[in-house]
């Protein structure tokens, strides 16, 4: 896959959050304005880009070889624990003024079933490590976009008399159904005319 | 965005949200005073003036359908009361005598093909009304185009008894009735090229134009146009009056536009989004649109991509909708841009058929994030830029 | 409390998916096929059980020499308390992989890469759980017993919600409801009508959230109607909201 369909799958076509329904928890159930919204997505995309990166360096260099990838999922979800872990630390030492005033969550929220996914996915998908880190950095703007689209339409609401019953996670959830019926628009066969047209 | 209702600039549309749900409204919004206030009645005459100019294509399309687009447009709208009368019942507050829920019906219903069978315009409008409308709150609290919803719901539930359309008036008989956007697309993937622009390669490709278009076509050629040097391709009169198959609303261009005219002229809808959004597109199409076909720049035939397929319907009737569009003057022109750049890619490039429901859609979403771009964040009392 | 109020709290009035809305990548995800539900509850309560199991005998050992040595229970503990849990539900959530795999491949093939991401699910994890493991450790066969209450109550809550889900989704997405083929039932029920020309847009991504949407809402309407009839009869039972 080219790098331009490498970045358009992953963030439109297969939107890590309206297409895979990955990183719903985050992008639906975190309270917060605009400001926590990119703070979210900055750090959710990086720690996506490295855990991406580690994938495909324990995927190639340790599982395969070895024949050991039953062993994927503890490998996956430890490594993108520590590189989360290790993002928190050095967060914490180096910008912890700059964290408290963007409103910035530490590494670990962006710690979610998104990010050990995109990793999952970049595994299987057999791309090579810049492809990889590519497949991460994508899937980090897709949850940067639906999330963005999900706090405005949530700002929206907030003012709204809607019906008691379904004020908060459940009218987000609603909303976040209809993006992606919207964002269905955007499907494979779309990509594949988009690059065979020009 | 609610700026502009606290500060009492009188900005008339958000007056009339409010208005419509007076008593119901939430107590930071100031119920601003606006040329025509009136509650409830103010919003009926504000739906039934849109009701009335989607009419005429309305009728246009029962004339040239038949039974089936009336009964297309009849289950549309009914469901659509139904739901809004079951809605309001169960939550304690009728609105339906505010007449939104028969507009969205009626745009339902001409957004679909007529010979579709009728569970699907029925469950667009349920789905409309109950899920995108009165989930959220009824009238004014919606942030999707209700009618645009339920019908994008019926579009993936049902793709293919949304592609099936019926032969227009006097359309030669024995050919599969193709919408021109459909049969462009076949034309293009395995059809003869042909001269001339993008009419003469349908025509080339045994599109089925009726007799009464090769009578007007020759006639003027005969007799204005030899003048000039210049000829119509066959074809020219029935995409200018919509004698071809659609959806039932959506065919007749001419007949929209006097609707949109009327409802301009009396600051119903307003004129920024519907002409960004056209302007954009033709002149992206025009430019860019022959490229993928391969017939080179500036050949992107962009008349013919205005008369076919609900881009007049969607521009003026839906792109206009005040509750789901930017309110801001600003937000209104990057929300036209945007939803013509969006018809542009889906059209040409998205899954066969329009892609104009589903533009419209997106934008919709882009909307709010957009509103917040755009907020004046002047003090209520100074120049706030609004449109 | 009664020995198995641990247990009902998860199913209906702490509702994993429903009322305390955690774990809701696979509700969305994989309600497609009521199969898939069941197939991805019996997942969540086996790692679920099983973590929360390994935690309370870790915790229990860890507090018996502590107590041996005297000293008190640190809370820097927590985080490689949260660590302990990631590193059992992985192990567990692989060793399901593989019965998964070994068994019903095509069910292995159709869940996809959410069975490798229970490990990371919210519940398992109990991020957000109110009853931390915070007391010290008493009795270890009661503490057991309790832990195994509680996981057992939230996955079969978390499946009560699945499966809800996946009723409606499948029933008018795909006209079909599929189960187990047993002997000579092939698995899948035709729904009637809606079978001839079902909603396929419900099967889709969007159709998933929005039932899950709906469902707390449901979950949120009875738990406010049940606590009206309560109240007007006097009870003390709390509203959920």
């Amino acid at each position: 896959m080219s790098l331009l369909g490498i970045i358009l799958t992953f963030s439109l076509v297969d939107n890590i959050v309206l297409t895979r329904l990955l990183g719903i928890c985050p992008c639906v159930g975190a309270p917060g304005g605009m400001r926590a919204a990119v703070g979210t997505s900055a750090a959710t995309a990086l720690l996506m880009s490295l855990s991406t990166l580690a994938a495909w360096v324990l995927e190639t260099f340790v599982l395969q070889p070895l024949d050991i990838d039953f062993l994927r999922t503890p490998a996956f979800v430890l490594s993108v624990a520590g590189i989360a872990g290790f993002l928190d630390w050095v967060a914490r030492r180096t910008v912890p003024q700059l964290l408290r005033l963007a409103g910035i969550p530490l590494a670990g929220i962006a710690f979610n079933c998104a990010t050990v996914g995109v990793a999952i996915i970049a595994a299987k998908g057999g791309f090579n490590a810049p492809q990889s880190l590519l497949v991460g950095l994508a899937a980090g703007a897709g949850f940067f976009i639906a999330l963005s689209l999900l706090t405005a339409i949530r700002e929206r609401l907030e003012v709204e008399k809607v019906p008691e019953w379904l004020r908060g996670l459940p009218l987000h959830l609603i909303s976040a159904g209809l993006l992606a019926y919207a964002f269905m628009a955007f499907d494979r066969a779309f990509l594949s005319r988009l690059f065979r047209g020009w | 965005m609610w700026t502009a209702c606290e500060a009492g600039n009188g900005w008339e549309l958000c007056a009339i949200m409010t208005e419509s749900n007076r008593g119901m409204a939430s107590p930071q919004l100031a119920v601003s005073p606006a040329p025509h206030v009136g509650g409830l009645a103010s919003s009926l005459r504000l739906n039934w003036s849109v009701a009335c100019c989607l009419l005429p294509a309305a009728a246009w399309g029962v004339f040239l359908f038949g039974v089936p687009a009336l009964e297309v447009l009849a289950v549309g709208v009914g469901t659509a009361l139904l739901a809004e009368l079951l809605t309001g019942l169960a939550w304690g507050r009728m609105t339906v005598r505010d007449g939104s829920a028969m507009v969205t019906g009626l745009m339902v219903g001409m957004l679909m093909p007529p010979g579709v069978p009728l569970y699907v315009p029925a469950a667009a409008s349920a789905f409309g009304i109950v899920v995108v409308k009165q989930s959220f709150g009824g009238l004014g609290r919606n942030w999707m185009n209700p009618a645009l919803g339920g019908v994008v719901f019926a579009l993936f539930s049902w793709s293919d008894a949304m592609s099936r359309w019926l032969p227009a008036r006097g359309a030669a008989e024995g050919a599969a009735a193709l919408s021109p956007l459909s049969a462009l697309r076949n034309a293009l993937a395995g059809g003869k090229a042909a001269h001339g622009g993008l009419l003469a390669l349908l025509g080339a490709n045994g599109y089925p134009w009726s007799a009464a278009d090769g009578r007007v076509v020759t006639w003027v050629n005969g007799h204005v146009l030899s003048i000039l040097g210049a000829s119509l391709p066959r074809g020219a009169f029935d995409m200018l009056v919509g004698n071809i198959p659609g959806g039932v609303g959506v065919v007749s261009v001419p007949l929209l536009l006097v609707g949109a005219a009327y409802l301009l002229a009396r600051s119903v809808i307003r004129w920024q989004v519907p002409l960004t959004y056209l302007v954009t597109f033709c002149v992206i199409a025009q430019l860019f649109g022959g490229l993928p076909m391969g017939r080179g720049w500036l050949a992107g035939g962009m008349l013919f991509q205005l008369f076919s397929g609900s881009l007049v319907l969607g521009a003026f009737f839906m792109a206009t909708d005040p509750v789901t569009s930017p309110l801001t003057r600003w937000g209104k022109l990057i929300y036209g841009v945007c939803l013509g750049i969006l018809t542009f890619f889906l059209r040409y490039f998205g899954a066969p058929g329009d892609g104009v429901p589903l533009a419209i859609l997106l934008g919709n979403c882009l909307a709010p994030l957009i509103d917040r771009s755009t907020r004046p964040r002047a003090r209520p009392s100074g120049k706030a830029a609004m449109a | 409390m009664t020995p198995s109020a641990g247990f009902t709290k998860g199913l209906f009035r702490d509702n994993p998916v429903a009322v305390t809305l955690i774990g809701l990548c696979p509700a969305a995800a994989v309600t497609g096929r009521v199969i898939d539900a069941l197939w991805m509850s019996v997942g969540l309560i086996f790692v679920l059980v099983l973590t929360r199991l390994s935690q309370t005998i870790l915790q229990a050992m860890l507090a018996l020499t502590e107590s041996a040595s005297q000293s008190s229970p640190s809370t820097e503990a927590r985080p490689f308390r949260w660590l302990g849990s990631l590193v059992f539900a992985s192990c567990f959530t692989a060793s399901f992989e593989l019965i998964l795999l070994a068994f019903v491949p095509d069910e292995s093939a159709s869940l996809g890469i959410y069975v490798p991401l229970i490990a990371v699910n919210c519940i398992v994890l109990e991020r957000f759980a109110a009853s931390g493991n915070r007391e010290p450790v008493r009795n270890i066969g009661r503490d057991i017993a309790k832990s195994l209450q509680e996981s057992g109550g939230l996955g079969v809550g978390f499946a009560i919600s699945l499966i809800a889900i996946s009723l409606v989704r499948e029933t008018l997405g795909s006209g079909t409801i599929t189960l187990f083929p047993i002997g000579s039932f092939a698995g899948t029920i035709e729904a009637g009508n809606v079978s001839l020309a079902p909603a396929r847009a419900l099967a889709y991504a969007g159709g998933g959230l929005l039932c899950l949407g709906y469902l707390a809402g449901a979950a949120r309407l009875l738990g406010r109607l049940k606590g009206r009839r309560l109240e007007g009869q006097g009870g003390t039972e709390a509203e959920r909201s």
